[in-house]
């Protein structure tokens, strides 16, 4: 009996045990070895990966960055895709601040621009579960939701092969995103803080989605100015992240802020 | 070869996607990509458990024996990375390892599993504490297979 109590957690180990092995990984590679057709595109970073490195880096003023007032509902479907992933952003900062009638006050907002884009049945249980945890102050489980209504209307759009709204909506949340980024920054400056902006395949990625838009979208007003946008941050954060100096940095701030004022009001 | 944004879609609208995607493809390679992808989850539940993030969002194709493709990420200094590749061919051998922009290697650690009385597939996986913020690339590869395009399936998780 003793002997099989001995042996029976050596055999579970033996059951559980995987048969691993290490390949030899080259230590340097050239990556213009790899043909276009061989390189994924890059995967836009969900915002709770850029929030779970703010949370390392101390406490800002969330507070500040919290926009007031009540969000539109356009009916230019290119800007209501954009406001979405505004909207959404705001959710992130309204979170950090621990601003719970505010978190459900942006839930519903989500709610009411999916809807003017035919994707609100992909997002009510999110935006109900967003009201239920900020209720019971649950932050953690909040950003989970808001992640997934980033991605719930994504995939819903990508369903409906709406490409280019999808895209729209991770750009709308990427430019608030960085804008509050920025504004933190810059109001505290570090070098370790300026790093995080180091992006620059995402903008590049950004730029080549709306490259590759209809031209009706790819002349839509707001979206070409944020191209333009976009070509003049890239070179600020392409020459790696210990670069990127104040200067930069508000700059940055400066046109993201413009183009996410235009998002909410409208090109002036 | 494509980036599937699965986002939490159910097994059947999943493969819906697969099939608008790729309407040249069989129905069998759609059901091991599925399946592929499935492992790849499953194989990161353990990192899931240590307090990582998988994200829904995936990558995945076929590959031949010894041919490598370059996925794309953008990693934050601070945040610690796992990336967990899988397939569903048995017997196979497949890789996954993370460079920087420059091409070196700046795996934390990695590992290969072969197939198991647990898992049917092979999965394979890479661990990154990115040193500067920026663009990096997840190698994926499949050193060993019985079949001539094998599929596979990658995920990554942060905290």
């Amino acid at each position: 009996m003793k002997r099989i109590s001995l042996l029976a957690p050596v055999a579970s180990c033996v059951f559980l045990v995987l048969p691993v092995y290490a390949d030899l990984a080259p230590k340097k590679i050239t990556l213009s070895d790899f043909p276009a057709a061989a390189v994924e595109e890059v995967v836009i970073p969900v915002p709770s990966e850029i929030f779970a490195v703010l949370d390392k880096m101390g406490n800002p003023n969330w507070k500040g960055q919290l926009r007031s007032g009540k969000t539109p509902t356009p009916e230019d479907r290119a800007r209501t895709a954009l406001l979405l992933g505004n909207v959404i952003a705001d959710g992130f900062v309204a979170v950090e601040a621990e601003d719970a009638e505010r978190v459900k006050e942006l839930g519903r907002e989500v709610l009411t621009l999916a809807d003017a884009i035919n994707v609100r049945k992909s997002v009510i249980t999110r935006c109900k579960s967003i009201t239920d945890k900020a209720d019971q102050r649950d932050w953690k489980g909040v950003r989970a939701e808001f992640d997934g209504v980033l991605q719930e209307v994504r995939s819903a759009m990508q369903e409906l092969n709406d490409q280019d709204l999808s895209q729209l909506v991770s750009l709308g949340g990427w430019l608030r995103g960085t804008e509050v980024l920025t504004s933190i920054v810059q109001n505290g400056f570090s070098k370790d803080g300026a790093e995080l902006l180091h992006q620059p395949e995402l903008v590049n990625y950004f730029d080549r989605c709306i490259g590759s838009m209809h031209p009706r979208l790819r002349r839509n007003p707001l979206v070409s100015q944020i191209r333009e946008s976009l070509r003049k941050i890239g070179p600020l954060i392409s020459q790696g992240g210990d670069s990127i100096t104040l200067e930069k940095v508000k700059l940055i701030n400066s046109l993201t802020r413009d183009v996410d004022q235009q998002i909410d009001h409208g090109v002036q | 070869m494509k980036n599937f944004c699965s986002s939490c879609i159910p097994r059947f609208r999943f493969l819906a996607i697969i099939a608008l995607l790729s309407p040249v493809c069989s129905a069998v390679l759609h059901a091991t990509v599925d399946d592929a992808l499935s492992f790849a989850y499953e194989a990161s539940l353990p990192y899931y458990k240590k307090g990582f993030s998988i994200r829904k969002d995936a990558w995945g194709g076929d590959l031949a024996v010894k041919d490598r493709k370059a996925v794309s990420a953008q990693l934050f200094r601070g945040n610690d990375y796992w990336f967990i590749m899988a397939s569903d061919v048995k017997g196979a051998s497949i890789s996954v390892h993370i460079y920087d922009d420059k091409g070196n290697l700046v795996d934390a650690e990695s590992w290969q599993r072969g197939s198991t009385s647990g898992m049917q597939g092979p999965s394979a996986g890479a661990r990154v504490n990115p040193k500067y913020t920026g663009t990096y690339f997840a190698i994926v590869q499949i050193l060993k297979s019985s079949e001539d395009r094998t599929p596979w399936a990658l995920v990554y998780g942060y905290k």
